[in-house]
């Protein structure tokens, strides 16, 4: 059954002293994101909420030992590669036929054919949701045997160095998500009766406003912690759907349109922009974990790409923005521009950890100061 | 092409969005001092050579200049991805000579050097552009101030051990257009920075310079505020105030000097005070160079001076990290960051450098569509600031060159220390700023970054240095 969520008005102090003993505990050494939630009282659900922080995200990428199974014909070329490929010659030339030639189809990509080959990820297999609804002939089967897996952008960046389990840009994008305030990622449910099963939650997107409480191997991150909701600079990153809740997983409505902070470099504040996105978590009172997954939308991506993570970085990973920018294009499989017909978005998969977190609203700030 | 599409289907919007925020106030004074206002940084007299002075300026604070008033440069040792640039701190050596660059190092990754530069026709020598302090043959050091080797054997001043040089970009007294230290930020080629006297400020205090101002920071990095309501001389911040805010505390030994004063708080307990007002940090601040503390009714940071206002058809714009300045319409400002790849590092980011640095980024080469995702800021004729920063300049929008008197297809356009300003055609809404980080190295080596007023969640160091963070 759903509520409208009901705040609560002692969250701050319920909120402090959790943090007091969560850091107590990390000082210990003793915590970790599998260890119970630290507030008075035994529940993370308060008045039908629990919210939760994101600490892991990685865009889902299946893969196979030496990635034989995916990419036969290796990895693709990055910008230094097909820079040598394209003036590597030796012939006397200018930085405008070459350098900012180069960086002038990075930031204005388009669909004209290039010299170099793109090697799409092969095979069948892949993480992701069934957003359409349907089993096609270009789906994916997952893992554990779910057909009709939505995943086209998996193709584009499979067999792309940069976004495999060991690339840099999933290392960055890690850090700087933990490191920044501003790439604070937070959901809150409400309406919640029971987190092993509720037929209907509300389900909140947010901006938070505060570190993660990370533990002492820095790479572990302790529930319990609070998280003030950014609503002054962050308007645009609120979102809202429903969900429910079935044998402890979370699964929600879709969401039309949705802009996620996500951030790959100091200096800089991107985000990516979602169609139809939905959550798939096992949500616990500690955290929730499992797949994010919607339509990206190419050219907010490329943006996002280009604007967080230059060329030069995107070169670590052998990632050639141009040349991805038209896989994108061509595999899109979704949303559609009404005049011209072309796909404006790709199917995608966010593979996905939070940790629970107690979610500060302003009004809760007011009303705590009041008290 | 995607992006110009996406530009164009946004024009209508972004029209209307436009219409709805005319009516937005102009530029507040929060972020700016009035130009009536004679708040000036004091500074701490240091030996100078002969001929040298300090002149005040509206960005930079107190700046040494030579005996004309043209501002005094130094180019200090920094390394870039592939390689370092500069003057190395007391080699007694001075490395920007009259050689003509022609080349590209490949300093900057991923690009390799050895390609041509632009327009070698009209480039200069580094010591062109920068032309160096020379000093007399028997001149002798003097405080911080020594000597250095030029390459061609003339011997030039040097401050802090890094030779001294002026800019071909000053013309007046009080310019400060070849660098900045307010106006910095990400991985920029090596850039020269204007150098001065220390400021006036008691050990436990620092400065730090702010696109808007210079502002008061703890020894720790974090922001100084006031009160309005404490009295001169008096704080009134007890009791539960003191729990949000910490009094900056003065030692025993702390004098009354200049502007500084100390108000004792109880017996024994001294804190520090500015023209007469006492000094807090806030217990809230996460971060260094906060602003947030000004968010609090009746609580301002601490400037020893500011900007003055920019041209008041100007808006100030919530965005998604803080504040932006806006167009009339609401629409995010931005300025352009160039150098080049030259072992000189020259800067490309005014209508006298080459252009094709920009048009890469903006157009790929067409100025059509420069015109489209980074149009300029159209300027009234005649239209002025109250900040000399802030200027109208004439320019040819096919070539990015300033314009001949009369020149037909001139655009009349507000710049910033003497660089057009633009909006992104990409940004729907006020405060929207799609545009920050466009161009290489996230817009900070050839690109386009967003004028930030405030920034709430990188400590305000949007626009400064990527290294340069607390």
């Amino acid at each position: 059954m759903n509520r409208e969520a009901t705040r609560q008005p002692g969250g701050a102090a319920i909120a402090r002293s959790a943090i007091g003993a969560a850091v107590a505990l990390a000082l210990l050494g003793a915590g970790s994101a599998g260890a119970a939630p630290l507030q008075e009282g035994g529940s993370a659900v308060r008045n039908g909420n629990i919210g939760y922080v994101l600490t892991h995200k990685v865009w889902s990428v299946y893969e196979t030992e030496g990635a034989k199974t995916e990419c036969p014909q290796g990895f693709n070329d990055g910008p230094r590669e097909q820079f040598k490929q394209m003036y590597g010659d030796g012939k006397k030339r200018s930085i405008v036929e070459t350098a900012l030639k180069r960086e002038g189809k990075q930031w204005h990509p388009s669909t004209t054919p290039e010299p170099f080959k793109f090697k799409e990820a092969q095979g069948n297999t892949s993480y992701g949701l069934n957003l359409d609804g349907k089993v096609g002939p270009n789906d994916f089967t997952s893992p554990d045997g779910e057909k009709g897996i939505d995943n086209q952008l998996y193709r584009v960046i499979g067999c792309i160095g940069n976004y495999r389990t060991m690339g840099t840009i999933n290392h960055f994008e890690q850090l700087f998500m933990r490191s920044y305030n501003d790439a604070r990622v937070v959901i809150e449910l409400s309406g919640v009766d029971d987190l092993v099963n509720d037929n209907d939650v509300t389900v909140h997107f947010y901006r938070g406003g505060d570190q993660l409480l990370q533990d002492a191997t820095g790479e572990g991150f302790i529930p319990g912690g609070t998280q003030n909701i950014d609503v002054r600079w962050g308007k645009q990153f609120i979102s809202q759907t429903k969900g429910k809740i079935v044998d402890g997983v979370l699964t929600t409505e879709p969401i039309d349109t949705i802009r996620i902070p996500w951030v790959s470099t100091f200096g800089t504040s991107a985000y990516h922009v979602f169609r139809g996105l939905r959550l798939n978590l096992k949500v616990s009172e500690t955290g929730a974990e499992g797949l994010i997954a919607g339509y990206a939308d190419i050219d907010a991506f490329i943006h996002q790409l280009n604007t967080s993570w230059s060329t030069h970085h995107q070169s670590y990973g052998q990632l050639s923005s141009p040349s991805e920018y038209r896989a994108m294009r061509r595999l899109a499989d979704g949303y559609p521009d009404p005049k011209t017909g072309e796909n404006t978005a790709i199917s995608s998969s966010v593979s996905v950890k939070f940790v629970q977190v107690f979610v500060q609203h302003p009004e809760d700030q007011v009303i705590t100061a009041k008290k | 092409m995607r992006l110009r599409r996406m530009i164009r289907g946004l024009l209508g919007a972004t029209l209307l969005a436009g219409v709805a925020v005319v009516a937005q106030a102009a530029p507040q004074g929060e972020f700016w001092q009035s130009k009536d206002s004679t708040d000036k940084e004091a500074y701490l007299k240091v030996p100078m050579p002969p001929g040298v002075q300090v002149v005040d300026t509206e960005l930079e604070g107190p700046v040494f200049a030579t005996a004309e008033g043209k501002t005094l440069y130094t180019w200090p040792l920094s390394g870039l991805r592939s390689g370092q640039a500069g003057d190395r701190r007391n080699s007694g050596e001075a490395t920007c000579d009259d050689t003509v660059y022609t080349e590209t190092t490949g300093f900057m990754s991923p690009y390799p050097g050895g390609f041509t530069l632009p327009e070698l026709d009209k480039r200069k020598s580094c010591e062109q552009v920068w032309p160096p302090l020379l000093a007399p043959a028997d001149a002798k050091p003097v405080g911080k101030w020594t000597i250095a080797k030029r390459t061609n054997g003339q011997t030039q001043w040097a401050y802090d051990g890094y030779p001294v040089y002026t800019s071909d970009r000053d013309r007046e007294k009080g310019d400060v257009l070849g660098g900045s230290n307010a106006v910095v930020g990400g991985e920029r080629g090596v850039v020269r920075r204007p150098i001065g006297p220390p400021a006036d400020v008691p050990p436990e205090l620092a400065i730090q310079p702010m696109r808007t101002g210079h502002m008061l920071l703890d020894h720790k990095g974090y922001s100084v505020y006031s009160s309005d309501a404490d009295e001169p001389g008096k704080s009134n911040c007890v009791d539960k105030c003191l729990e949000d805010w910490i009094p900056v505390l003065a030692p025993q030994t702390a004098k009354v000097s200049g502007e500084w004063s100390v108000i004792e708080r109880t017996s024994g307990v001294k804190q520090w005070a500015y023209r007469g007002k006492a000094l807090y940090t806030h217990a809230q601040d996460q971060r260094g160079r906060s602003m947030e503390g000004s968010d609090v009714p009746g609580w301002r940071n601490v400037f020893t001076q500011r900007a003055l206002l920019p041209p008041a058809e100007f808006t100030v714009q919530d965005s998604h990290l803080g504040q932006v300045l806006a167009d009339a319409n609401g629409k995010t400002l931005y300025t352009y960051q160039c150098n080049d790849d030259a072992k000189d590092q020259q800067s490309c980011d005014s209508p006298d450098s080459p252009q094709v640095y920009r048009m890469a980024i903006c157009g790929n080469f067409d100025p059509k569509v420069c015109q489209e995702t980074f149009p300029y800021v159209p300027a009234k004729p005649g239209a002025t600031a109250d900040s000399p920063l802030w200027t109208v300049i004439s320019i040819d929008p096919n070539t990015g060159h300033l314009a001949e008197a009369g020149q037909p297809g001139a655009m009349q356009v507000w710049a910033y220390r003497e660089r057009p300003v633009y909006t992104h055609g990409g940004d729907k809404q006020p405060g929207d700023a799609e545009g920050d980080n466009f161009g290489e190295f996230n817009g900070a080596r050839n690109g386009f970054r967003a004028y930030w007023l405030r920034d709430d969640f990188h400590g305000n160091s949007l626009g400064r240095s990527a290294t340069d963070r607390r």
